[in-house]
This record gives structure tokens, sequence and C-alpha cells, in this order.
């Protein structure tokens, strides 16, 4: 049977069956929160990557009694799963992979240190002249670092073929995410969440493919069920999983199709692909990696061509901007993406928010207010 | 204020608007400063400093200018003022410290972000502070998320050239940080015309090194109880250091610093010998940023010691200075340079070290942990540095404040419970 949008829904579930058995065979796990953590080096170790990302409220109370307040939802709510232990995927990881993409995370790793191993990855900002060579070294230092805890040696070969892996995974996902370059489109936005966010949880990234596969196929032969007409909308900025889509329920249930997203699960890393012809794997990852137009870049040009690229392939009628509270990269950023859109003469709206559903009135009435714009 | 009209409107600022600022300021200053009592008559030069502040300096820059040298802009303690110097430049420090300028900032950046940061966004946007319209370059760095891409808006109107400071201090970072300083030094030289030796460059390590050594000094005579001279004092100095001539400065406190040595051998004080002493660590105080000094010592207590960008940070670690090559100078501009210890490092156990020594040498009674709303650096940062010292037996309050007069009355009263307990 073709596999259909649900089934993705259910990967997270399983992943964490698979996951406490795979542990107790001895497997290695190593958890990870952001998009610039090379998932490749940590499958050549044989280990299983997890995202860890926090998107739900419920642990961000206990977060707050070691955190401020005014920090990004997105931080507190992963702190407060690795002090409270109620992420299964945290609870399993042998050690947590983080990086110094903002300063809310990179001083929250300081602090989860105390919970389970931390190692850090200074990220360098894109536009430095030795960038590519100060991200090879970090990824090497990951690289001795996994062999080290692991007692595994990774070989260039190994590299290469989680290089593949992950390449295909990605092209995968943009095919199913091109889909929506129809009119009306295929999925909506909820779906493409579902899918794109799921996918990750997956220990399986050969399956994952397979699903994806299959699912590009099995939408592209049937007759779109969407409703055509409806306002297509671009969402751009912080990262959204399920459990953080209010914005995008918002959208689609007063009447308008969130059709993409530039977001760290959607096209901010999928339309990337490392390149093959580096005779170094490490030299070809640090350069895949140092192109995601991630706000924490500076300057930051990739996002805006990216966001102009999307906005033409995808007939967008107007774009979203979600800033999580306290994202300052994102927030301030918002003005040059504002910039752009309103020179491209489309609407732009811009929401910071968090977690808890309090805005969800306001939200509403800005969001329509757009929406009558268009 | 002498008239320094046309000079203002010369450099394009918004005039009107302007003597808005020009007509609180003094206020301001003298319900903070000079209703202080038993004031040391040094303190003369750094009152007429601050009542001519957009006068008197803005004139000599504008001076500088005229002879063809240029002014740099900077917003950080790591940038190397040796560097700009050694090459003819002058470098002055912009940090806004004033709600005033709040609103121009939130123009183009969200309401949530660090009032440092909209401040002096604010005060260059809206023309109000001649120092931002005189300088021909910022120096931007990229210390925290809300700076760093606050430059990417400035550079739009202003050519904001950035520094890229490591974030961890390993053995590459500091070369990767003394990369940075040769980077800079080929900016600075290209932008002034001038090529930057070994001896102009050694000159200037001195010149800053001294200034560094007077601060010092001021700070070690903060140790003796009584203390000599307020914690406000002593801020408005450190602010002051920021901006003015390095050698006039450096003159003006070691004067002042003769005065307070005999204070110090006669046992005279501003606070009675018994009076808490206190320490703020912490996000930096730009000027006319006042308010905690002033809740602190209004309310009996003494500020002894700051562990901020505007005190310890800024002068503690001279830089070595028997370097006998461009390089070698360099390399002990940078590891001075890496010895600060602000929390946009990770990990960043020398500034918890650095208070534990502080706390020690300055006889501390009580620590108040304060920073800007929306830093979210040195408010993670605050879980560590409170673990630490009430590990210690330290007492210890943390405050988070911006520069609104807003929250006045709470940051009082939380003050006056912090020191009633500190009492008992
Ligand atoms: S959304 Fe922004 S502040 Fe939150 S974790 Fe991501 S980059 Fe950091
Ligand atoms: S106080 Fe914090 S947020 Fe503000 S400029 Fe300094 S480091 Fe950045």
């Amino acid at each position: 049977m073709a596999t259909s949008i649900e089934s993705f829904s259910s990967i997270r579930e399983i992943a964490i069956m698979q996951l406490k058995a795979f542990k107790e065979a001895g497997g290695k796990v190593v958890g990870r929160y952001c998009a610039y953590t090379p998932t490749e080096l940590i499958l050549a170790a044989g280990a299983v990557p997890v995202g860890l990302c926090g998107t739900s409220e419920k642990p961000i109370p206990a977060a707050e009694e070691v955190l401020p307040r005014n920090l990004c939802p997105l931080v507190k709510s992963s702190y407060g799963f690795a002090a409270t232990d109620t992420c299964p995927f945290f609870h399993f990881s042998d050690f947590i992979l983080g990086e110094t993409t903002c300063d809310g995370k990179k001083k929250m790793f300081e602090i989860m240190q105390d919970i389970k191993p931390v190692h850090v990855m200074q990220l360098p900002y894109a536009g430095l002249k030795h960038a590519l060579e100060m991200w090879s070294e970090e990824l090497r230092r990951l690289r001795r670092y996994l062999e080290e805890q692991f007692e595994v040696k990774i070989n260039d070969d190994d590299i290469w073929q989680a290089i593949d892996l992950v390449n295909r995974e990605s092209a995968a996902l943009k095919a199913v995410c091109d889909l929506n370059q129809a009119d009306p489109p295929l999925m909506s936005g909820k779906e493409l969440l579902s899918v794109s966010w799921s996918r990750s949880f997956s220990t399986d990234v050969e399956e994952v493919i397979r699903m994806l596969e299959e699912l590009s196929a099995s939408l592209a032969a049937s007759p779109s069920s969407k409703q055509t007409g409806l306002p297509r909308i671009l969402l751009t900025g912080c990262p959204v999983g399920t459990g953080t889509e209010k914005v995008v329920v918002l959208a689609e249930d007063l009447g308008a199709n969130v059709v993409a997203m530039e977001l760290c699960s959607g096209y901010k890393t999928l339309s990337l692909q490392t390149d093959t012809s580096y005779d170094d794997p490490i030299t070809a990852l640090a350069d895949k990696y140092l192109q995601i137009p991630c706000s924490c870049m500076s300057p930051n040009q990739g996002r805006l061509e990216l966001i102009q690229q999307m906005i033409k392939d995808f007939q967008v009628d107007a774009v979203i901007d979600l800033t999580w509270q306290a994202c300052h990269t994102y927030n301030i950023e918002a003005y040059k993406v504002g910039q752009l859109v309103r020179n491209l003469e489309l609407p732009y709206l811009q929401l910071e928010t968090d977690y808890s559903q309090a805005d969800v009135e306001s939200l509403k009435v800005r969001i329509e207010a757009l929406l009558e714009i268009i | 204020m002498a008239d320094y009209r046309q000079m203002w409107s010369d450099l394009g600022m918004d005039l009107e608007k302007h003597d808005i600022l020009c007509e609180v300021l003094p206020d301001a200053f003298g319900g903070v400063y000079l209703s202080q009592e038993n004031r040391p008559e040094g303190m003369d030069y750094f009152n007429f400093v601050v009542a001519e502040i957009h006068g008197v300096r803005p004139a000599e820059l504008i001076e500088h200018q005229q002879k063809g040298g240029k002014v740099f802009g900077t917003f950080c303690v790591y940038v190397p003022d040796e560097i700009i110097f050694a090459a003819g430049g002058i470098a002055t420090g912009l940090c806004g410290g004033s709600q005033f300028w709040v609103p121009g900032g939130e123009k183009v950046l969200p309401a949530n972000t660090c009032p440092l940061i909209k401040a002096s966004v604010g005060a260059r946007l809206d023309g109000t502070c001649p120092f931002f319209q005189i300088a021909d370059m910022y120096i931007g760095e990229t210390t925290c998320d809300g700076k760093k891409k606050a430059w990417e808006i400035l550079n739009q109107d202003v050519p904001v050239y950035v520094m890229d400071l490591p974030q961890m201090k390993r053995e590459k970072d500091l070369q990767a940080w003394e990369e940075e300083i040769k980077s800079l030094m080929q900016k600075v030289e290209e932008v002034t015309g001038n090529k930057i030796t070994i001896e102009v460059l050694a000159e200037n390590i001195k010149l800053i090194n001294k200034k560094r050594n007077a601060l010092a000094r001021l700070y070690a005579l903060r140790k003796t109880s009584p203390v000599p001279i307020s914690g406000k004092d002593a801020l408005l100095i450190t602010q002051i250091a920021f901006y003015d001539d390095p050698g006039r400065f450096t003159d003006q406190l070691n004067l002042l610093c003769d005065e307070l040595d005999k204070r110090v051998s006669n046992g005279e004080g501003v606070f009675p010998a018994d009076a808490p002493r206190i320490m703020i660590t912490g996000t930096p105080m730009a000027i006319p940023n006042w308010k905690l000094h002033h809740v602190v010592e209004t309310l009996g207590a003494a500020v002894v010691v700051e562990e901020l960008c505007t005190g310890v940070r800024y002068f503690e670690n001279p830089v070595d200075q028997s370097g006998s090559s461009l390089d070698e100078q360099v390399q002990y501009l940078a590891e001075r340079y890496m010895k600060t210890n602000c929390a946009c490092f990770t990990p960043n156990p020398g500034r918890i070290e650095d208070i534990m020594r502080l706390a020690e040498e300055y006889r501390i009674d009580g620590i108040i942990d304060c920073n800007l709303q929306f830093c979210g650096l040195y408010s993670t940062e605050s879980y560590l540095v409170q673990q630490a010292v009430k590990k210690a037996g330290i007492p210890v309050m943390h405050i988070e404040t911006d520069y609104s007069e807003q929250d006045f009355e709470q940051m009082r009263t939380r003050v006056e419970a912090f020191l009633e307990m500190l009492e008992k």
C-alpha cells in the first residue's frame, strides 16, 4: 500500500520503541538541536542522531526555575524536557551535540552539562575569510570525539556513505515539498509540517527515503483534494514543529493555504546537497552546512535570496515571518525580510509569539487583516 | 554648555530633538551627582566633561578630522583601541545609555531588544548624538545576537566594520582573534591612510596601558574602608574613559587619585566605615545609566567595585609591552583581550573566578547581579553566577532592568530589602 501522509505521524512513536531496543542492544544515540550539526558524522559513527528541539509548552515552567523567562520558548522547552527527564529521545541520548547558533542555546548548554555530557561546536559566520577552515576543524574535532566516545573508527568511506544517504533523504523530502508549487497545492501546511517534522525522528533513514518517494509518487498521481484560489502563504522564520504549529493552524483555519516553509526542517536545509566532488568528505560537509541561511549568520543574504526564489516558485501571495519571543537574530532580521517582501509588493506580516495559546485571538486578528489585503 | 549649535547643525543633527536631551541632562546629572556630599575636588574635571559632553570632545574630534584624521566608533571592550590610535585614528565609545534614544531604535529594531542596542541605533538614526554623527566608521563585533544583527541594519546608514569575536577560548580561538586584530589593522590603515609601525604601536600600547593603570589605581583605592570615593563617581569616571582623550584622562585621573591617597591616609571617606560594601556584576552601564548605583548609594550602601565592561573588564590585565615585532605585539594584544571574561564566551568559568576574587579583594558584603532586559547571555549566566557565590556564602540578588524610570521604585524596594538582610 502506498505511504500516506498519516503514516508519517506514527514515526515518532515507532522510533521510541526502536530506540529503546537499539539502546538495550548497546546502540549509541546522539541528541542534537540544530540543523548545523552534521548528522552524517553521527551516522558514520554507527550511531543514531535524534532531533531534540522542544516543541511543547509543558516543561517550560520547570525550565524557568533555572533559565530566565525572557528566553526563546524553544530553548526553555528543550531545557525543560532535559531537566524533567520527560523526553524519551533526550533520555536515550548518550551525549548532546550542541552548537553556538544563538546566545540562548549557547548559554543553556553550559547549564545542561550538569544533566548530560554536551559537546559544543563553535559555528563561524559563513561570510568569514576562514569560515570553511574553521568549521571543517570543528567537524574534525567532532569526528575525534565520536571516535573516542563510541570507541569506533570513522573512515572516509563511512562518511561518504552517510553523505549519500542524507543527500538522498533531502532530495526525497524536497521532491515532496516541491509538489506544492501546483495550484491548488497538494498538501496543507499542517500536512507538510507533519511530513517534514516527523521524518526527523526516524531511526532508519533508508525507510524514510522509501516513504517519501512513495508519498510523492502517490500525491503526484492523484488530483489535489485542496480548494483552489485560496491565498498562498509562505511561512518563514524560527523552527516550527508538531506542537508549535499554531500559526499554521490559524492561517489555514482562516482560509489560507500555507504552501511552503522556509524553516529549519523545510527549505532552509532541504535544498542543500553535499558536493561529492570534494576529495575530503569533511570539507564537503563543512561547505554544505555553511550554506544554511540561518539568521545566526551575519550577513545572511542567502535567506533573502531563498525567500525571493520561493515566492516565485510557489506563486506566493503573502509572507508570514514567525519569530519566537526573544529570538533576537530572527526578530531583528525581520526588518530586512520585511524590506524585501514589501519591495516585491507583497503583504508581509511578522508575528512574535511563544508556545502558549494566550495570544491566539490577537494573532487571529492580525492574520485576518493580512488575508484581507491579498 | 557653550553654544555648539552651529557644529551640531553642520553634523546634520536633529537640533529640536537634541534640545530636549540637552534640557534634561543637567537636571539628571545634578540630581544624581552634584547632590552627593563630600565629593573629591578632583571630580571637577569629570563634572566638566559631562557638562560639556556634546561640545568639547566632539569639537576636538572634528578638529582631528579637519586635519585629515579619522574617528572610529566602538561598542565593546574587546575592540583594541591601541590599533586605532596607532594608525593615527581616534577611537570613541558609542554605547547608548539613555532611554531618550530607545524609541528611535525601536523604529527599526524589535521592542524586545536590549536597550543598549536600541539606544545606540536610535542615537544614530535620530541624529541626536554628535559622537554617532562624527564617527567615520563604526567598529562592531559579534559579541551577542542583538548587536550582530543590528550592525546589518546600521550598515545601511554608516559603514560598520565587524570583528568576529570567538565564542570559546581554546588555543585556536586565540589565534583566530589574532587574525581578526590583523584584519582590523589592515582596515584601519586603509581608512586612515597611515601605516602602523612597531614604534607607534608600542607607544600606543603604553598610552592605553597608562590609562588602564590609572583606572586600576582608582579601583585599588576603593578597596579601603571607609571608601574615599562613591561608586557613582567611579562609574562616571569609567564611562568617561571610553571617549575622552586617553592622555588627558589619565593625567586627570591620577590627580584625583593623589587626592584620594590623602583621604585614605586621613581615614576620610564618603560613606561610614560600616556601610555595606556592594559589588555590581553583569551588563555594561553606558553613560548616562546611573540608575542602580544611585538606588544603592542613596540607600546608604557603597558600591565599591563593578565587574562590568564599565568596570574592571575595561582595565584589568595590561598588555605585555615587550613585543619586538608587529606579530608579537598583536599576539600580546590578542592575549590581553582574550583574558577579559564576558558572558558571550562558552564556557565562561573565568568570569566566576573573577567575581570570587573581587569579592575577596574588595571585602564585599553583597553582590547585585544586574543585566539589561533581553540580554540572554548575562541573564542565563546569572544562574551559574548565583550558584557559585551562594555556595561561597555571599548574599546575592539578581535584577533585570532597562533604561526607563518605570521600575525605579520597585528596584529601590528590592535593593532596600536586600540591604536590610545584609545588616542582620
Ligand atoms: S528560535 Fe532563535 S533563539 Fe530559539 S533556539 Fe532557534 S535561533 Fe535560538
Ligand atoms: S548587554 Fe547583552 S544584549 Fe546588550 S549589547 Fe551587551 S551583550 Fe548584547
